[in-house]
């Protein structure tokens, strides 16, 4: 059976559908069958992140709907071996489904992926709604900035009250120069106040931005640094210990990780 | 439950209850409510109240002599005393009063007893707890939080939300958080805001009361 893995935020843009291509991406990598299923509808992008964009006849509005069958809508990633896109309706709105049919799709995809990433729009209402509906774990995604961390922290209020137990957090566009400058919450700053674990950090890299124009996540591209980040929460995700990803590119990465992972929620 | 508690002075916006439990002879009861009513008179000084006591009916002459002691004891004036049936409405509104000042809330002398609810988890952005009484929380407020006690507010720890202590008037309600770096915080009508300047690395447990109508914040 597989597991159903919402990826959300709160706040908009802080690297949600990146998050979701490059953890879909590397866990194929690694062999494992995996369905991206994107649930911003209206403002779908996650095809165009996985370069799937002109691939899309059906979408998952036409599955809930009726007007096909599941396995019409799922877009196989020819460059992964296991790994499939729902796309998201483009013309359609939060409201076109519910949770109670998203439910029943993710235990549909459960029988036969080993994981189903559910991409979530920004925002606390429908959308969010729909995309929590059916997942056993959630990964809360923010930047540290003081705005993404409180968003961040009303979704994990959220996820509780919804019974999505202990959320992982994963921190996205770090730059050690600017926390070292201390323009920057630092690692630490943002999971006191969160108080949740964390899944993984991954630095602010042009490589991101390359990547997702070219349609190529970043995760398989063995030079990028967010990529190398993503390798390793991809084993995280699979239950593997992995050390954080030293972003000084020094010393003193040991006790840092014990720092980390040593936190328990309060 | 107010049995084997003695004699129990209940305070709301409206004025002042006492409460008398069953079977106290009525000499007990003049000689309690003395006492209390000492100990108190600083919450009362100067301010007008209307009172009803609950529990057992006095004599005209007990209820007389009750009321004498309120007179001459708390420093307030005594609008009205009556005893209060078997529903359980509040004493009629005040009069009308002067202008703000002359107005003041009446509550349990004792803030120290208090009834009180027990928050174990953090307190997250866009959740408000509100309590008729006394609220303990056993991990963090964050911002966007907000917790509203007619009594005290204690954080067990870090305090970066909104708390809002006596909120129902009472002035002498306290804040105290292990580590206290809060958006705001307000007790009774006074409010105050964190300094824009503040330094976040203060461990020492701190706390919050009112000092002549400010909010002061103190190491513990
Ligand atoms: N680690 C990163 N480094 C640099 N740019 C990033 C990084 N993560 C995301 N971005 C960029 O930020 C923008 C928003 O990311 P996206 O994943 O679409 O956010 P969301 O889905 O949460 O709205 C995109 O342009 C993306 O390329
Ligand atoms: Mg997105």
């Amino acid at each position: 059976m597989g597991e159903v893995i919402v990826i959300t935020s709160g706040k908009g843009g802080v690297g949600k559908t990146t998050t979701t291509a490059n953890i879909g991406a590397g866990l194929a990598l690694l062999g494992k069958k995996v369905v991206l299923i994107d649930t911003d509808i209206g403002l779908r992008n996650l095809d165009v992140v996985m370069g799937l964009e002109n691939r899309i006849v059906y979408d998952i509005v036409d599955v809930m709907e009726g007007a096909c069958r599941l396995k019409q809508a799922l877009i196989k990633d020819k460059r992964y071996e296991g790994l499939y896109l729902l796309p998201a309706a483009q013309t359609r709105d939060k409201n076109s489904i519910t949770p109670p049919q998203m439910v029943k799709l993710c235990d549909e995809l459960r029988r036969e992926f080993d994981y189903i990433l559910v991409d979530c729009p920004a925002g606390i209402e429908q959308g969010f709604k729909n995309a929590i509906a059916g997942a056993d774990r959630a990964f809360v995604v923010t930047t540290p900035e003081v705005s993404a961390v409180r968003d961040a922290d009303r979704i994990i209020g959220l996820l509780e009250a919804n019974e999505i137990r202990s959320p992982k957090l994963l921190i996205n566009r770090v730059r050690q120069d600017m926390v070292k400058r201390g323009d920057m919450m630092s690692i630490e700053d943002i999971i006191d106040i969160l108080a949740i674990d964390l899944i993984g950090v991954v630095p602010d890299d042009e490589n991101i931005i390359i990547s997702t124009n070219r349609g190529e996540p970043a995760v398989t591209d063995n030079k990028s640094q967010a990529g190398q980040a993503y390798r390793n929460i991809t084993k995280r995700v699979m239950g593997e210990t992995v050390p954080l990803l030293d972003l000084n590119g020094s010393e003193g990465l040991l006790s840092k990780m014990k720092k980390l992972f040593g936190i328990k929620p309060a | 439950m107010e049995e084997g508690r003695g004699i129990v002075f209940k305070g709301n916006a409206e004025g002042l209850i006492i409460v008398i439990p069953q079977g106290y002879t009525p000499e007990e009861i003049m000689s309690e409510t003395e006492a209390k009513v000492s100990a108190a008179s600083r919450f009362f000084k100067g301010a007008k109240i209307n009172v009803a006591y609950r529990g057992p009916k006095l004599s005209d002459e007990d209820e007389a002599r009750l009321k004498a002691i309120l007179d001459e004891r708390s420093g307030a004036v005594i609008e009205s005393f009556s005893r209060q049936e078997e529903s359980d409405l509040p004493p009629k509104k005040a009069a009308p009063a002067a202008p703000s000042a002359g107005i003041r809330r009446f509550f349990t002398s004792d803030i120290n007893e208090d009834s009180c609810k027990f928050i174990r988890s953090t307190v997250r952005g866009g959740t408000r707890v509100e309590y008729d009484g006394s609220i303990v929380v056993i991990g963090d407020v964050n911002p966007g939080g907000e917790i509203i006690a007619s009594g005290n507010v204690i954080v067990l720890g870090t305090l970066r939300g909104m708390v809002h202590a006596g909120a129902a008037g009472n002035r002498d309600a306290f804040i105290y958080a292990l580590s206290l770096k809060p958006t705001q915080i307000r007790i009774a009508e006074a409010i105050a805001r964190r300094p824009d300047d503040s330094d976040d690395h203060v461990l020492t447990p701190e706390i919050a009361t009112v000092k002549d109508g400010l909010i002061i914040v103190e190491p513990v």
